[in-house]
């Protein structure tokens, strides 16, 4: 597949691709949106609204995944490819799930602006983005190789569902660590802060689940001697 | 008034021949993996499907698994009466009615044969001049019962032994879906062939229908022409009976094997095909029934798969009571007849 931009792909480009190359697009795309939502919430850890907004602003258009989508979908009805049909389709709303959890994420956090409380808090919730990160490119890794190498889609997805459980235990360490300030809980701030982390989360689970059902194509299409 | 009860009755044993191979191809499900995999539109699956069963059947009509049926399963020197080849009709229809409606599923070879062997039992039993153990063909009858054991042993073996030889050399090296199924779509049309090959034979070891015509046949009831007239009637109507009955029971089964890769369908069909072709040969009626549900069977131990050995063991079960219920009920009827004086 040539390197498309992906945010400047009209019709007929996408009319030519084929229904692998139209995922592994998507998820370049969503992959693409999740790196700057994380990069969003890292500005806006440095405090820097400006940038942050930006960011929200650009995880929350959604053209030109729409139209990827709306693509893939009259591709895949009209397939005459019968047996991986349903999960070819699966596999694509699993990817756009992503996008859904990220644009829920997006919007929720424009609605308040907030000062995280402490250094140590804004460290361990960059820690926490950066497995983000790596789980997000790890899973677009993993889409990419469903096509050509199942074996090594399901060693990446085994990786990912380590970063996620070491994600579980930075994830207790915050909220323990949030329920301990001396604010009252119906804050606006305590809110916020709880929410961001439970929705960060939420993704990260979404995108483990999603390598788990990789897992499970390798398992099923794989033949072994 | 005997002459006309004669021609009457033998009106009747073929149209009953008719139905029975009407129900051969209404029953047959062959083709669910080629709808399913959408090889061919669903209308031109029946019609090829049609014709090839139909084409199995009266190319080896001549003799085979018709003429262990109609003939050399009976002892030396003795023909079916009429009321014998009503007796085997009837019960056989009567014990495959009840399993169908208990959801048991029967295989309408065993209950065929079970018959024959209770009404010729029965009949050497009241007539005084014919020796029980001379009635059957023994030889025929019991190379018949251990193929029933061996045919599904063996496409259990065939499935098994095809599934590893082709996933050694091919299939576990195929890495990528996109191989995949490019690989599966070249093997849609190779599909298209396994079922066809698949369904000649079931065509072609579909005995019962054809054994009742050549039952007529060796008593001289029907002369030669006449009877390939009445087995391409036989034929037609099996092909009838998978474009008018089948349609239902093969468009349910094929959206059940949505997620079945048509390696796998060929692997399948090719292996039954394969036993149904020997036991053709020789002219062995065997339970096609009976020989896929081994050759899934195969397929699944040798993918590791889970085996509901609890079902099998129960469809075992009614398989090996096929042939005696069959028999005691044919038994019953047929001396019904003889007590009122209709040998």
């Amino acid at each position: 597949m040539e390197d498309l931009d992906t945010n400047e792909v009209d019709d007929k480009k996408l009319a030519k691709l084929s229904i692998d190359e139209l995922t592994r697009l998507f998820s370049e795309n969503i992959n693409q949106q999740t790196l700057k939502l994380i990069e969003g919430i890292e500005f806006l850890v440095d405090e820097n609204f400006e940038k942050f907004m930006e960011s929200m602003k650009y995880v929350i258009k959604t053209n030109t995944e729409v139209n990827i989508k709306k693509k893939f979908e009259s591709k895949i009805f009209k397939s005459k490819l019968m047996f991986s049909k349903a999960d070819r389709l699966k596999l694509f709303n699993k990817i756009n799930d992503i996008k859904n959890i990220g644009e829920f994420l997006a919007n929720k956090m424009l609605l308040y602006r907030i000062v995280f409380p402490d250094d140590t808090f804004k460290l361990q919730m960059l820690d926490i983005l950066k497995s983000l990160k790596i789980i997000s490119n790890e899973i677009s890794e993993a889409v990419k190789l469903i096509g050509s190498d199942l074996s090594k889609a399901h060693v990446v997805c085994e990786n990912i569902k380590e970063v996620r459980r070491s994600m579980r235990k930075k994830e207790w360490k915050l909220i323990t660590r949030l329920y301990n300030y001396d604010m009252d809980y119906l804050s606006r701030t305590f809110l916020y802060l709880k929410e961001l982390i439970e929705t960060i989360m939420m993704l990260a689970d979404h995108i483990k689940n999603f390598s788990e059902y990789i897992q499970f194509l390798a398992t099923k299409y794989l033949i072994f001697d | 008034m005997a002459a006309e009860l004669s021609s009457i009755l033998v009106i009747v044993l073929i149209v009953m021949a008719i139905s029975l191979a009407f129900s051969i191809g209404a029953n047959d499900e062959t083709l669910s993996a080629l709808v399913g995999a959408r090889v061919v539109k669903f209308k031109i699956a029946l019609i090829i499907g049609g014709i090839a069963i139909g084409a199995g059947m009266i190319s080896f009509s001549k003799g085979f698994v018709a003429k262990t049926v109609g003939a050399d399963i009976l002892g030396e020197g003795i023909t079916y009466t009429y009321f014998m080849l009503l007796t085997v009709l009837v019960s056989s229809i009567i014990w495959l009615v009840v399993g169908s409606f208990a959801g048991i599923p029967l295989s309408s070879t065993h209950s065929l044969i079970g018959s024959v062997f209770g009404v010729l039992i029965v009949y050497a039993l009241f007539q005084g001049d014919v020796n029980p153990e001379t009635a059957l063909n023994w030889t025929k009858l019991g190379n018949v019962v251990l193929s029933w054991f061996l045919s599904p042993l063996f496409g259990f073996l065939v499935t098994f032994i095809l599934f590893k030889v082709i996933a050694k050399f091919y299939l576990s090296r195929l890495k990528g879906l996109n191989q995949i199924e490019k690989s599966e779509r070249n093997f849609k049309w190779i599909l298209l062939l396994a079922v066809i090959f698949a369904e000649i034979w079931v065509g072609a070891n579909s005995g019962e229908a054809l054994g009742i015509l050549y039952g007529l046949f060796d008593k001289g009831s029907l002369n030669l022409t006449e009877y390939f007239f009445y087995a391409v009637i036989c034929a037609i109507f099996a092909g009838i009976g998978i474009y008018v009955a089948a349609r239902y029971v093969i468009k349910n089964l094929a959206s059940q094997m949505i997620d079945t890769r048509p390696s796998e369908g060929i692997i399948l069909q090719t292996s039954s095909a394969i036993i149904l072709m020997i036991a053709t040969i020789f002219g062995l009626p065997i339970s096609h029934s009976h020989v896929i549900v081994f050759c899934i069977l195969g397929l699944s131990v040798a993918q590791k798969k889970e085996v509901d050995y609890k079902s099998l063991g129960k469809m075992g079960i009614f398989w090996i009571l096929t042939f005696p219920i069959a028999a005691l009920l044919a038994g019953l009827i047929y001396s019904g007849f003889i007590y009122f004086g209709l040998p």
